[in-house]
C-alpha cells in the first residue's frame, strides 16, 4: 500500500472512532451553526446530521438558554481557553433520555460538557467543539448520597418515640442558645417538666400504655409550642423546652396552658382510660448562669420544688439574692 | 546537581525557575481574566514549596482571610507530569464578581456556582496552558469538580487517606483592583511528577 493510502486508512479509522465514541461531539462555527454532529448526538436526539447541519444550535434546541451558553462559549472563541459546565449547574444541555431507559432512575440524561477551541491554520478560532459526557450514574448516586446523609442527620437528631429532638441534639441547641443569650439581651426561658407518677401508669397499664402517654404528651407539646421553640425529650418521661424571646411570666403562661390541657386529657388505650398530670420548673436566663449546666440546674430545682409541693404544678426558679 | 538526587527538595535555582515559569503562566491567566472582566488584575509573586499532606491544610487555611470559601479543583496530566489545580474563592467575593461578570440572575447558591465555574474555567485553563507551554508539555485537563460551597477551608480536602506524602505546591493569590475580590490558585504536583518537572526545569536552566 502506498503512503497516502495508509494515511487515508488511518483517517478512516479516526472518523469511525469519532462517529461511534460514547460521548457527544458537536462542532459549531462563529455563528453557533452546527458543523459536525456525531452518531452519539444523532442517536440520542433522533436528528440526523442533515437535519441540523448549518442550522443555529439555539434554533434546533430551544431548551438551551442562549445567553447562558454564549457566556460559556464566548471565552473559548475570544481567549482560546477551554471551558466546562457540570451537571450541578444545569442537569443537561441537550434534553436526552436516560441511556438506561428501563433500569435507570432518572428520566433524562445528566450531562457534563466541555467546550474547546479549534484553531484554524492562521491561529484564529472560528470553530469550537462541544463535548457532551453522559454522567447520569454519577449524578444519581451523588443525589442518593446527599439524601441518605440528610436522612442520617435527621435520625441522629430526633427521638423516634416522640419525634421531638433527642437529648444529645437538644443539648447542642441549648448550648448554642446559651451562648446567644450571653451576647444579646433578649430574654429566654427554659422549661423542664415530667409526667407525675409515671411509674404507676407503667405498672398499672403496661409499658405500651406508658409509651402511648409519652407520645400523646409529645404531640400536645408540638401543638402548644411555637416553631421557634426548641423542644426535646430529655429523658424517659422528662421533657425540656427552650422558649426563645420569652421571659418568665410569658413562660409561665405557656407552661400553665400546657399543664391544664394535659390535666383535662383522657388517653384511651384498649379498655383503659388514662388520665395524667405534669409538673414543670421554669428558669429564665440570667447573667449568673455562666455555664449552660447552671441554667439547667436552676430549672431542675424549680421542677423538684413543684413535685414536692403536690405535683400538677408549675414553679418558677427564684434567685436567692 | 542532578534532579534525581533532589527529587524531594528544591534547589534555590530550581525554585527561582519555578517562580519565573509561574510568573509568566499566571500573567497570561491574569491577562485573560482582565480581558474577560475588563479590569486590572494585581499579581503578587507566587510561592513555591514542597509541602507534606498535613501542610496542605495549613496552606489552604493560609490562603483566605475569611472562614467560608467555595472551591473548584481540576486535574491535569501530560508527559508523566500530573497534578491538580485548586481555585479557592472567598465567599465575600461573589457579589462584586457577579457585577463584574455582568451576571443578572439571583446570587444564590446556584448563581454562585455559575460564577465559580466561569472564572475557574478561564483561570485554571490559562494557567495550566501557560505552564505547559513553557516546559513544553501539552496537558490534558480533567473535568472540574466542586470541592465545596460555603464551607470551612478545613473541610475542602478530606484529610487522612492521602495517596501521597509530599507535593510540590505553587500558590498564587489573585486580587482585582478596586473591588473586593480575592482568590487563590494552588497548583499541586504529585511526588513522581516533581523529578520530571525538575528535569525540564534543569534543562531550561542550562
Amino acid at each position: 500500500m502506498t503512503k497516502p493510502g495508509a494515511e487515508f486508512g488511518e483517517m478512516h479509522w479516526l472518523m469511525d472512532v469519532l462517529q461511534s465514541i460514547d460521548v457527544g461531539l458537536v462542532i459549531l462555527d462563529r455563528d453557533y451553526k452546527i458543523q459536525l454532529w456525531n452518531s452519539f448526538m444523532e442517536n440520542h436526539s433522533g436528528l440526523c446530521p442533515d437535519d441540523v447541519h448549518d442550522k443555529p444550535l439555539f434554533e434546533s434546541f430551544t431548551d438551551i438558554p442562549e445567553t447562558w451558553f454564549r457566556q460559556k462559549a464566548e471565552p473559548v472563541f475570544e481567549l482560546k481557553t477551554r471551558t466546562f459546565t457540570i451537571w450541578e449547574q444545569r442537569p443537561y444541555l441537550f434534553k436526552f433520555k436516560n441511556s438506561r431507559p428501563i433500569t435507570g432512575r432518572s428520566s433524562t440524561m445528566y450531562q457534563n460538557s466541555s467546550i474547546m477551541p479549534l484553531e484554524s491554520i492562521d491561529g484564529t478560532v472560528n470553530h469550537i467543539c462541544l463535548i457532551i459526557y453522559d454522567v447520569t450514574d454519577i449524578a444519581v448516586n451523588q443525589k442518593d448520597l446527599t439524601n441518605a446523609n440528610g436522612h442520617l442527620a435527621y435520625l441522629s437528631q430526633i427521638d423516634n418515640l416522640t419525634e421531638l429532638l433527642n437529648r444529645e441534639f437538644w443539648e447542642k441547641e441549648f448550648k448554642r442558645e446559651h451562648k446567644r443569650c450571653i451576647r444579646t439581651s433578649t430574654p429566654c426561658s427554659l422549661v423542664m417538666f415530667d409526667i407525675d407518677n409515671f411509674k404507676t401508669i407503667n405498672n398499672n397499664h403496661g409499658h405500651q400504655a406508658g409509651d402511648e402517654v409519652i407520645r400523646t404528651l409529645a404531640s400536645m407539646v408540638r401543638q402548644t409550642a411555637r416553631e421557634t421553640d426548641i423542644c426535646g425529650r430529655y429523658g424517659g418521661e422528662e421533657f425540656s423546652i427552650l422558649l426563645v424571646d420569652t421571659d418568665a411570666t410569658a413562660a409561665t403562661n405557656f407552661t400553665e396552658r400546657l399543664r391544664k390541657k394535659v390535666a383535662g386529657l383522657v388517653v384511651n388505650i384498649e379498655e383503659h382510660e388514662i388520665q395524667f398530670t405534669i409538673s414543670a420548673g421554669i428558669a429564665e436566663y440570667s447573667k449568673k448562669f455562666e455555664k449552660p449546666s447552671l441554667w439547667l440546674e436552676a430549672a431542675e430545682k424549680a421542677l423538684t420544688h413543684a413535685k414536692n409541693n403536690g405535683r400538677n404544678k408549675t414553679t418558677v426558679y427564684q434567685s436567692k439574692e | 546537581m542532578g534532579a534525581y538526587a533532589m527529587t524531594m527538595s528544591l534547589t534555590e535555582d530550581q525554585r527561582d525557575c519555578y517562580q519565573e515559569i509561574t510568573n509568566v503562566a499566571m500573567g497570561q491567566a491574569a491577562d485573560r481574566l482582565a480581558r474577560l472582566l475588563n479590569v486590572y488584575v494585581i499579581l503578587p509573586i507566587p510561592k513555591v514549596n514542597m509541602i507534606s499532606a498535613s501542610e496542605l491544610h495549613m496552606a489552604l487555611a493560609g490562603t483566605t482571610v475569611s472562614d467560608n470559601v467555595s472551591a473548584v479543583c481540576q486535574g491535569f496530566i501530560g508527559s508523566g507530569i500530573a497534578g491538580e489545580a485548586l481555585l479557592v474563592f472567598n465567599d465575600a467575593s461573589f457579589s462584586d464578581l457577579a457585577q463584574l461578570m455582568n451576571y443578572k440572575g439571583p446570587l444564590d447558591r446556584h448563581g454562585e456556582l455559575e460564577l465559580l465555574m466561569d472564572v475557574s474555567s478561564v483561570l485554571i485553563g490559562a494557567c495550566i496552558h501557560g505552564l505547559g507551554e513553557q516546559i513544553e508539555v501539552s496537558f490534558n485537563q480533567g473535568h472540574p469538580v466542586v470541592l465545596g460551597q460555603h464551607c470551612h477551608v478545613d473541610d475542602l480536602v478530606k484529610s487522612g487517606n492521602h495517596q501521597w506524602s509530599q507535593t510540590l505546591a505553587i500558590e498564587i493569590h489573585y486580587e482585582i483592583e478596586d473591588v473586593n475580590i480575592s482568590c487563590d490558585l494552588l497548583l499541586l504536583f504529585t511526588e513522581d511528577s516533581v523529578a520530571k518537572i525538575n528535569q525540564q526545569v534543569d534543562y531550561l536552566l542550562d
